[in-house]
């Protein structure tokens, strides 16, 4: 009997009862290479990304699975002058491997509107950056702004032509558990419809509060702002014959937050509005008239004015003449000019006729909102300490906003996590080469690497950038506005901030750091005056122009 | 009872991984140093911890399999022509319909990586807990044990095999030489198991101040990377030692697995050796062998293969990669 206690004896028994396991209850056991769970746009797109591949495709099992309804977002369809109220600008990086993956097809492009130029400005000082695609070279756009569905859809359709990856849709996970036994303990993941997939590979794509990352014992660190996004879909007039067309992005950085202005068509746009909880419930209450008026005052009036007019939208005053008129009030003892693109409320300005000078400063005026646009959510900031499970949590990697969710006044969620994907493919492609297995650590490491930092960087970026610009102090007012004057006059260096930022992949790191550097040359040698002071502004102009840089892809 | 203490072994192997013969004798060949097997069979069960004491060795596998896939690409190229290269290129299982022999596979860090690649690969190790291990780790993975017969481990040293008719198309034997007792013995060995034509790859450490300096002082001693006692400076191996032993190793035409087919060569004509021709710094022609270094970055924690110009000396003067392939004609 002695003989059954040696290690190896148990390592058979284990041995006879997994076989046991495997020839009687296959069904409910199943072997999978990559067990995504998570049917998102991260999900979605790993899948893809791995089936565009033939060594990927031919060799992997793969299961994806997510709890909603996904054959509604396939089939989703909306009229043409309708938009969904979430859409995200798609960066260049983004669209380039969308393109690679064979996803970029499937997307409906008449939904999709380019991004040629934006405009941010301070909700203080005034003082703007314009970024225009014209000064990267090589590229035409900076970003498409696509509506999540329709990339959604595309995923979803592109998936349904690839029987090699199994969707199992309206289906949860139950819970995960370590396979028992100290051999090659793999996650098992138990199905709300009673079955269980055994994974090489378990990727979290399961969004913020991700029980993938709960399962491998990832902690993540983070904070909620205390500022909600207030989105909506907006109805204006296409811009005058004068005008470039709706091409422009525009943000204001006012002290509650950034409101944004992203454009899906000649009449439509898109909203994001981060601001306070409590001013964020009053905006979500108010009339859809009300709101209106509120997005055109917000871009225009000076910050004192456009604080009253919250102050009384918070008293009470909600009905769409009182507001009028109180804005009308504002602009009138503002000796806003009734002609100016900054008038709203006593705007005299009538559609098709000359525009202002200053119209291309400013989005055109909302006249409507889309019905059942209006939604808010709480914004937040929050980053797994590894995108790799270790010990008994192995076997597990994370990607999107199961692994950071960031401020949305850059745009960039949406695209890390596209970028997690390309990278995790990529690195699970190279494993596959080298007879690598793809769910030990050692295969994903890569992944982790190239990943980690980079994400690190915009998030703390963005996150500065929010917290710089909530700030009313005037020393921080005079600093970021001379900051951003400053490299609004520098071309170059706001194309190397531009493509650093993704907007052009394949000029990314060498021509822009190429051009970056070249700037700083011509800054040293000049030692005009004009110059002086960007040097003397010195270093913490380059972290705000970096960070203003990397905020432009607005999404939302 | 110590019958009965081999039967569950036995089964247990049989059991996991279809071996065909198991050896339950151990190995008595005078390369296998016992002290160096006790050594390991401690260590056996962390040998699937990657972030343990082998965490260096998970890590240069990736590169090990990525050189022999670029030498096997290479010669591809040689033997039929661009296309045939490209064709296999394009294909991940590259070593498919290959017999591949490892040669002290450890917990089989390497051997399943080429069977992953399609290989018909046999594990051996002179540690029979070794092969528990790495019989075990590979039955918890279904592309491992339903593939048939495509991973094998077997208890047993080269020199044991070579008395079986069997030969293979690669050879490998990664980080091992430079534990054995008698390394000429032990590279004859693994030299008579290669088919005509076929490859042997070894990965070891040049003996030099600097190997000395980072293998043992540093990765030992100092950062404890490695298990003190791992490495023994004077069984190091420079890659000239290398060189000038298969300058003068000639396949004796008895060892080919089927002799008929070398049969061509005239009787009185001796084979030729594996290696040559050297330049004048001493590195073998790059369609005979190659010595390529492999250094570690810590900052990135990845081995990095070092690039074919930055031989000699520079690169290869402490981890390095060496191939060499048996003329066909031998």
């Amino acid at each position: 009997m002695a003989l059954f206690a040696t290690p190896r004896s148990l390592a058979r028994l284990r041995c006879r009862r997994r076989l046991f396991l495997r020839s009687f209850s296959s069904e409910h056991a199943r072997d999978n290479d990559i067990v995504i769970v998570g049917g998102g746009p991260a999900g979605l797109a790993l899948a893809a990304a791995l089936a565009s591949n033939p060594t990927a495709k031919n060799s992997l099992k793969i299961t994806l699975i997510e709890g909603g309804d996904l054959s509604k977002i396939q089939d989703w369809s909306m009229p043409p002058n309708a938009y969904s109220n979430r859409v995200s600008s798609i960066t260049d990086t983004s669209q380039h491997f969308l393109n690679k993956i064979g996803i970029w097809h499937y997307v409906e492009h008449a939904r999709t509107n380019p991004i040629h130029q934006m405009q941010v400005w301070d909700g203080i000082s005034g003082a703007r950056i314009t970024f225009d695609a014209s000064e990267i070279p090589e590229s035409n756009e900076m970003a498409r702004m696509t509506e999540n569905l329709n990339l959604q859809r595309a995923l979803l359709r592109k998936l349904s032509d690839t029987p090699s990856v199994r969707v199992i849709q309206s289906v949860k996970v139950e819970s995960i558990q370590r396979e028992a036994g100290d051999r090659n303990d793999w996650p098992l993941v138990h199905l709300s419809n009673g079955a269980t997939l055994r994974a090489r590979l378990l990727v979290g794509a399961d969004g913020f509060n991700s029980p993938v990352r709960s399962f491998a014992g990832i902690s993540s660190y983070g904070w909620s702002y205390d500022t909600q996004a207030v989105v909506a879909t907006l109805n204006h007039a296409p811009r005058g014959p004068f005008q470039a067309p709706n091409n422009t992005a525009y943000q204001r950085f006012l002290p509650t937050g950034p409101i944004a202005f992203l454009p899906l068509s000649p009449c439509t746009s898109s909203l994001v509005w981060s601001t306070k909880p409590h001013l964020a419930a009053a905006l979500n209450k108010s009339s859809p008239g009300v709101l209106a008026q509120l997005i055109n005052a917000a871009f225009r009036l000076p910050e004192p004015s456009f604080q009253y007019i919250c102050k009384r939208l918070l008293e009470g005053v909600n009905s769409s003449e009182e507001i009028k008129e109180e804005i009308a009030f504002r602009e009138r003892s503002d000796g806003i000019s009734s002609h100016s693109a900054y008038a709203s409320a006593t705007s005299m300005i009538s559609d098709g006729g000359i525009s202002p000078d200053d119209a291309d400063a400013l989005p055109p005026l909302v006249i409507s909102i889309q019905q059942g646009t209006i939604a808010s959510f709480p914004l937040r900031y929050n980053h797994a300490e590894s995108y790799l499970g270790e010990g008994a949590g192995s076997r597990t990697v994370l990607v999107g906003d199961a692994a950071h969710t960031v401020h949305p006044l850059a745009g960039q969620g949406l695209n890390m996590g596209l970028g997690d994907v390309d990278a995790l493919s990529r690195c699970i492609i190279q494993a596959l080469t080298h007879g690598g297995d793809i769910g030990s650590y050692t295969a994903l490491m890569p992944y982790a690497r190239e990943r980690y930092f980079e994400n690190h960087k915009v998030m703390s970026a963005i996150d500065k950038l929010h917290k710089v610009y909530s700030s009313t102090a005037q020393p921080v007012v005079w600093a970021r506005s001379v900051g951003l004057e400053v490299v609004n006059e520098l071309d170059s260096v706001k194309a190397a901030l531009m493509m650093n930022a993704g907007a052009s992949s394949r000029l990314q790191n060498a021509n822009g750091w190429d051009l970056f550097a070249k700037s700083v040359g011509s800054l040293a040698g000049a030692a005009s005056t004009s110059k002086m002071v960007g040097e003397m502004v010195g270093a913490g102009i380059q972290v705000l122009a970096k960070n203003a840089g990397e905020r432009f892809f607005g999404r939302h | 009872m110590l019958s009965a203490a081999v039967r569950p072994t036995t089964r247990l192997l049989r059991f996991c991984q279809n071996t065909r013969c198991f050896q339950s004798a151990a190995a008595t060949s005078s390369t296998v140093n016992a002290a160096e097997i006790a050594h390991f069979s401690r260590l056996s069960s962390l040998w699937w911890n990657e972030q343990g004491e082998f965490s260096l060795l998970h890590r240069m596998n990736p590169v090990r399999v990525h050189y022999i896939r670029e030498k096997l690409l290479e010669a591809t190229w040689e033997d039929q022509g661009e296309d045939a290269r490209r064709v296999l290129e394009s294909k991940c299982a590259v070593l498919t319909g290959m017999d591949v022999l490892d040669v002290g596979c450890g917990g089989g860090l390497l051997s399943e990586s080429l069977a992953r690649l399609g290989a018909r690969t046999l594990g051996i190790d002179a540690s029979e807990s070794n092969i528990g291990i790495a019989s075990t780790h590979a039955s918890g993975d279904p592309q491992l044990s339903s593939s048939g017969n495509s991973l094998q481990y077997r208890h047993t040293s080269a020199e044991q095999l070579v008395k079986e008719p069997k030969r293979f198309d690669a050879v490998c034997s990664m980080e091992v030489i430079e534990h054995v007792d008698n390394p000429v013995a032990f590279l004859s060995a693994c030299a008579q198991l290669v088919k005509p034509g076929g490859h042997l790859f070894l990965s070891t450490i040049a003996r030099t101040p600097l190997s000395y300096f980072i293998t043992i002082l540093a990765a030992e001693y100092v950062f404890h990377k490695v298990a003190v006692g791992t490495h023994t400076y004077s069984k190091f191996i420079n890659p000239s030692e290398l060189i000038s032993f298969f300058q003068t190793y000639r396949s004796s035409p008895s060892s080919s697995s089927n002799p008929t087919n070398s049969g061509h060569i005239g009787s009185d004509a001796s084979p030729r050796p594996w290696i040559t021709h050297t330049y004048a710094h001493g590195l073998p022609t790059r369609s005979e062998a190659e010595v390529r270094g492999i250094v570690y970055i810590p900052w990135s924690g990845e081995w990095k293969l070092m690039s074919r110009s930055s031989t000699p000396w520079g690169a290869v003067e402490c981890n390095y990669l060496f191939w060499v392939r048996r003329p066909l004609d031998s």
